[in-house]
């Protein structure tokens, strides 16, 4: 069930009124058997991932948990003999889950890869089955794994009622794209009690409609710029290629954000507020910074869940004491936390799909925010010789192009088909660009016609409109009701005439399919 | 105090440790430089800081961060 | 506002413009399923699955017989069916139909319609896709064939995007005769409007590639059929549907061009053409000398209207019309297997000198008795250039030879000429008529319906060259040798002399509505054609356009005025290619100058 459909408008619609109507205590029920039959739809074949990741990692959180409370009856004396065993038994659950669940996620990404790159490398077959992808598999694993650690960690009580975690790790605003939600944060509200507030309604609902706005408007128009570029990039010049590469960054950002608005915006209506995915990463004005304020969810688990306990570990821990002796400067400092670094990269590289240029994305990433650190001290010293307005709106903005510029350049990367592909047009960008592969009508033979062109023009213009407002701390939603109610009602008008006109698709016009005849 | 200064800023540069009382919240130290400082305290002190102490309220300011280190040797 | 009033509000407004959205695709129609704001022909040109369910909804009581099939269906006229047949026929063609969508228009049409005759096209592409149950609006079959449900599909249109609406009525404001790519399909008989693209000048192969270059270039298709079983079950159920019915069935496979054809493989085409024969006997004019020349075809996968005249005429034995030896088989069960190898061997070739015919065609306008120094044509040399000619070989023909040589096959002399004059002036008459009678030579006279038999300008007494009345016209018919043709009744007006607007020529004035132009050139044509008919008592078959002006919509207009040919002044030869009544319109005419014989010679030598 697309959020984009008309099904789950009528879905959401009756959900929303059966949750306000029904007695408060079954709300977590009926949003369970709202979850259950939303994946139905989506996935009825591959719910069987779904429920054996919720089984393990429920069994290994009340494992954990009797482990725990077993650990905590034991006075000083046994603490000390017994903290070996102990440790190694809630170690021992972590990683058997950990195994379990990631296992089943490697399986289901790089099975056929694997299997065809040794059927290529050696003729040997091996059996590869059709594996159906479960919707939103790294999402849900990503969440029931942290709920684990954090089971591990005596973070968060274990929860008893298996139907109770099913609602966790189900919940279906956020089981297709996340955001990756912390069980501390988010189960507590699932399984509350809300009582009809028209401010969360209306704010779920503006927070959904803006997300739609992203989404129909400007990702599904700059997809088809995005396609036609990509599937044959070999044809166009530099500027296209460009022109091409920005459109993905568009579409990226709208149909990942505006999916994610829609879903914080849905269970804002049901009286639930999900962690936030996006802070305008446009406005970061260096890379970390940028991942900081893109997909947040997943940037923090990774740090929580990964970075960290890496970082800390044992061998980095003597990397780093090791590199301290050994290396100079700032290098010495921060080798092992930059060896780190690229382990991270290199996961999330794996993790997005079986391919090289992810991984090349993942060091380009890895090799960028390295040398930023390294690069550091010398900065300072730049900035204590130089009296210049560091903290100035130039300097800022020179900043975020900066940064803007090597996001850019990233988006060949994962958006080309092959590696190769990539460089060769990041070459031609630069070397074969002309703003004269554009003109004569090249501009509407991409994909977009110039309605969409004006479409899109305008829809990122109040984007961009709308994140400043917000990034110089304003909330868009708050300066809407304190307008006029004439004024609220034209917006809300426009909005909606802008989002209808975007929904209503399948427009071809008129003799086009003919044009082959 | 001054010793726990002297080795923060020589870790850390590009940092203003005395600015805020909200070095997370306010994003002026990043997880590479809560890792970096952290094993490099580690060392310095010779103490055990574990994965669970790396929340924002251990290193807002440099007294928070101090009285972590002073608890850890505890 | 609180925030219950704004969400109210909001749900309001959506409310509110959904309505307002499904109201406009309900009032405007653009896929013409509400029978609002009727215009078959645009809907079908969206939707033809759908646009053309619903006329036969409305209309089916004026057919009794049905076409169907793919888009190559479109090119058997149904006005030759209709009369072997005595029939009325409706031509469903829809492009991209695979044969789960003619099985599913079949039983709507054996349910809902009389029926007597189905003719059931079939074609190669037929084995390529099956049952590919597109959802589009674009693609999707009516609900009432599709037994889809009425909710999804009238909700789908109402909520279409309103581009499809605005689109329409702004293509309602376009005051065209000619089909536009957004009314491709003939209401009346559902085929497609192929008006402009048959009156073409259509000559030499060269020529055509240039106009066509798909033809030179045709894409690699696959070569393999993977749904030919899937196809010959719903042809087998078509057959049984219409055994049951009582209907009488034909089924025909379309001619395929040479290049398409030979891409697939020896054994998908055996495949096909064998399994076909299983399910029923079948006229094949899959693969022909007509599948190897390009002129018979469209594109590269539509052969021409001429060409389906041509197949209808083989499947009902009718002589009249020039069929070449080698288009078109019945095959049954017990010849299959061999037509099949015969498909697969490649062997058709088009032999170009057995069916096209180089015509070139000389224009003449007055003659003067005597030389008056200012280098004009006179008798004198006129005579000295028909002896040319006839030394040299060449021998006149009359339009009605012509005719006969593309329209039925008739032999032309080896080296055939026309010899033209337009305009009508009375030395035509006096002067050039005797020598062609003293050669026995051939010709066709243009004449301007206004000035015929006149020497003064219609009725200004302003003396012009004096022109031949319709008396010694009569005279000129009479001695077999000459031919009247028009040259507009009053489109070749004089600036100096009639009122705005001034029509020098037969073309369109600037600014001027398809429709008015229409309206015009079509009673001038009328009256000139009926003038001649009625003075002469020979029918008028052929048009010069005034300074060789012509345009699209005139050439229609001529072809549907009933004449055969049409004359230009771009000067190039003529090709003529048997079966195609085209290479008759716009024929191309060098304008001959004062020059010796010899110089004639060698420009008709050294011309294509």
């Amino acid at each position: 069930m697309s959020f984009t459909s008309l099904t789950f408008l009528a879905f959401l619609a009756g959900l929303i009124v059966l949750y306000y109507i029904l007695p408060r205590k079954c709300q977590w029920a009926l949003l369970l058997a709202a979850s259950c039959a939303f994946y139905l739809c989506g996935g009825a074949k591959t719910i069987g991932y779904l429920a054996f990741t919720a089984l393990t990692t429920y069994t290994a959180g009340r494992r954990l948990g009797v482990l725990n409370t077993r650990w905590k009856a034991l006075d000083a004396q046994e603490k000390k003999t017994r903290k070996r065993a102990h440790d190694r038994r809630r170690k021992g659950v972590v990683w058997l889950v950990c195994l379990l669940n990631f296992g089943v996620l490697f399986a289901l990404k790089y099975w056929a890869f694997l299997a065809e790159a040794l059927l290529r490398r050696t003729g040997l077959h091996i059996f590869a089955p059709e594996l159906l992808m479960p919707v939103g598999v790294s999402f849900y694993t990503f969440q029931s794994i942290g709920y684990v650690v954090d089971c591990y960690r005596g973070k968060v009580q274990p929860q008893k009622n298996f139907a109770k975690y099913a609602l966790f790790v189900s919940f279906f605003p956020q089981i297709v794209q996340g955001p990756i939600g912390r069980y501390d944060a988010l189960a507590p509200q699932l399984l509350a009690e809300h009582e009809l507030d028209w401010e969360n309604i209306r704010g779920g609902l503006q927070l959904a409609l803006w997300g739609y706005f992203k989404k129909l408007l400007l990702a599904e128009r700059t997809a088809a710029l995005v396609n036609t570029v990509f599937a044959s990039p070999e044809t166009y010049g530099g500027a296209v290629l460009v022109l091409g590469v920005f459109g993905y960054c568009v579409q990226l950002y709208c149909d990942f954000s505006g999916g994610i608005d829609i879903s914080r915006g849905t269970a804002q209506m049901l009286g639930i507020t999900m962690a936030e995915n996006f802070q305008r990463p446009i406005f970061a004005r260096s890379l970390t910074e940028y991942w900081r304020r893109w997909h947040i969810s997943l940037g923090s688990w990774m740090r929580d869940y990964v970075f960290y306990p890496l970082a800390l570990s044992r061998p980095f821990r003597a990397l780093g004491s090791f590199a301290r002796k050994h290396f100079r400067g700032m290098l010495s400092k921060i080798f092992a936390t930059s060896m780190a670094t690229f382990v991270v990269y290199f996961i999330i590289g794996v993790w997005h799909g079986a391919n090289f240029r992810y991984l090349a994305f993942g060091l380009y990433n890895g090799v960028l925010i390295t040398a930023a650190l390294l690069l550091e001290p010398l900065f300072v010293r730049v900035r204590e010789k130089l009296p210049l307005c560091w903290d100035g709106w130039l300097w800022r903005g020179v900043q975020m192009l900066r940064t803007g510029a090597i996001v850019f350049i990233g988006r060949y990367i994962t958006r080309a088909p092959r590696l190769t592909t990539a460089l060769s047009m990041l070459r031609r960008s630069v070397t074969d660009f002309s703003l004269s592969q554009l003109r004569g009508g090249a501009l509407f033979s991409l994909g977009m016609t110039k309605a969409d062109w004006l479409v899109v023009l305008a829809g990122l213009f109040v984007l961009l409109a709308v994140e400043m407002y917000q990034e110089r701390g304003g909330g868009a939603r708050a300066l809407l009701a304190r307008q006029k109610p004439a004024v609220q009602g034209f917006v809300t008008l426009a909005w909606l005439a802008a989002l209808l006109l975007g929904a209503l698709g399948g427009y071809t016009g008129a003799g086009f399919i003919y044009a082959q005849y | 105090m001054e010793q726990l200064l002297d080795i923060l800023q020589q870790t850390c540069p590009g940092i203003d440790f005395t600015a805020s009382d909200h070095l997370i919240d306010d994003g002026i130290i990043d997880s590479l430089d809560l890792v970096t400082l952290v094993t490099v305290l580690m060392d310095e002190y010779d103490v055990e800081i574990s994965v669970d102490d790396l929340v924002p309220e251990n290193f807002n300011s440099v007294q928070a961060i101090y009285d972590l280190i002073e608890r850890a040797k505890s | 506002m609180k925030a219950k009033s704004w969400v109210v509000m909001c749900l309001l407004l959506a409310l509110a413009l959904v309505l307002a959205v499904a109201a406009l695709n309900f009032f405007v129609d653009p896929f013409g399923v509400f029978g609002q704001n009727v215009w078959y022909s645009y809907a079908e040109t969206l939707n033809p699955r759908v646009g053309k369910t619903a006329y036969l909804m409305e209309h089916a009581d004026e057919y009794d017989s049905y076409l169907v099939g793919c888009s190559s269906t479109s090119s058997y006229p149904v006005e030759e069916l209709n009369e072997y047949l005595d029939a009325k026929f409706y031509n469903t063609i829809v492009y991209g139909a695979d044969m789960q969508d003619t099985r599913l228009t079949v039983e709507w049409l054996l349910k809902n319609c009389t029926v007597k005759n189905i003719v059931l096209n079939v074609y190669i592409d037929n084995g390529l896709t099956w049952a590919t149950g597109e959802d589009s609006l674009s693609y999707k079959l009516h609900e009432a064939v599709s037994g889809a449900g009425k909710v999804g599909f009238y909700g789908g249109y109402l909520l279409a995007s309103p581009q499809y609406a605005l689109d329409k009525i702004k293509a309602q404001q376009d005051d065209l005769v000619l089909p536009q790519s957004y009314n491709v399909f003939d209401e009346q008989t559902g085929a497609y409007d192929k008006r402009a693209r048959d009156v073409e000048n259509i000559g030499s192969l060269e020529r055509y590639y240039e106009s066509y270059p798909v033809f030179t270039n045709y894409p690699q298709g696959p070569s393999q059929l993977g749904y030919t079983d899937a196809c010959m079950q719903d042809v087998a159920a078509i057959a049984a549907l219409c055994r049951d019915a009582g209907v009488q069935l034909y089924v025909v496979c379309a001619p395929v061009y040479r290049d398409y054809f030979e891409g697939y493989s020896a054994e998908a085409i055996t495949d096909f053409y064998t399994k076909l024969a299983a399910v029923t006997d079948y006229w094949d004019f899959s693969y022909s000398s007509v599948s190897c020349d390009a002129r018979y075809f469209y594109d590269a996968t539509h052969f021409r209207n001429d060409v389906g005249r041509m197949a209808l005429a083989r499947m009902f034995g009718d002589d009249s019309v020039y069929i070449p030896d080698d288009l078109g088989v019945y095959v049954t069960r017990e010849n299959a297997e061999a037509h099949a190898q015969t498909l697969c061997a490649h062997e058709a070739a088009a032999d170009t000198a057995a069916y096209t015919k180089d015509l070139p065609v000389l224009m003449y306008h007055d003659l003067l008795a005597e030389d008056d120094g200012t280098g004009a044509m006179t008798a004198e040399i006129f005579d000295e250039q028909m002896q040319a000619l006839q030394s040299a070989g060449y021998t006149t023909v009359s339009l009605d030879e012509v005719y006969d040589y593309v329209y039925h096959g008739a032999e032309l002399p080896e080296k055939p000429i026309l010899i033209t004059f337009d305009d009508g002036y009375r030395s035509n008459y006096e002067l050039a008529y005797p020598i062609l009678q003293k050669y026995g030579m051939k010709a066709a006279m243009f004449v301007i319906g206004v000035s015929v038999g006149k020497d003064t300008y219609k009725d200004t007494g302003v003396s012009i060259t004096p022109h031949f009345s319709y008396e010694q016209a009569r005279e000129m018919i009479a001695s077999g040798l000459i031919t009247i043709g028009s040259h507009t009744y009053d489109l070749h007006q004089s600036p100096q002399l009639d009122d705005a607007p001034v029509r020098e020529t037969a073309g369109i004035l600037p600014g001027e509505s398809q429709a008015d132009y229409a309206v015009v050139f079509s009673d001038d044509l009328a009256q000139s054609m009926q003038t001649i008919f009625a003075e002469t008592g020979q029918p008028v078959t052929a048009l010069a356009y005034p300074e060789g002006v012509y345009t699209t919509l005139s050439q229609v207009l001529c072809r549907e005025a009933g004449l055969l040919a049409t004359f230009s002044s771009d000067a190039h030869s003529n090709t003529l290619v048997r079966g195609l009544a085209q290479c008759l319109y716009a024929m191309g005419r060098y304008s001959v100058t004062p020059c010796s014989g010899a110089e004639l010679i060698a420009l008709l030598d050294g011309a294509e």
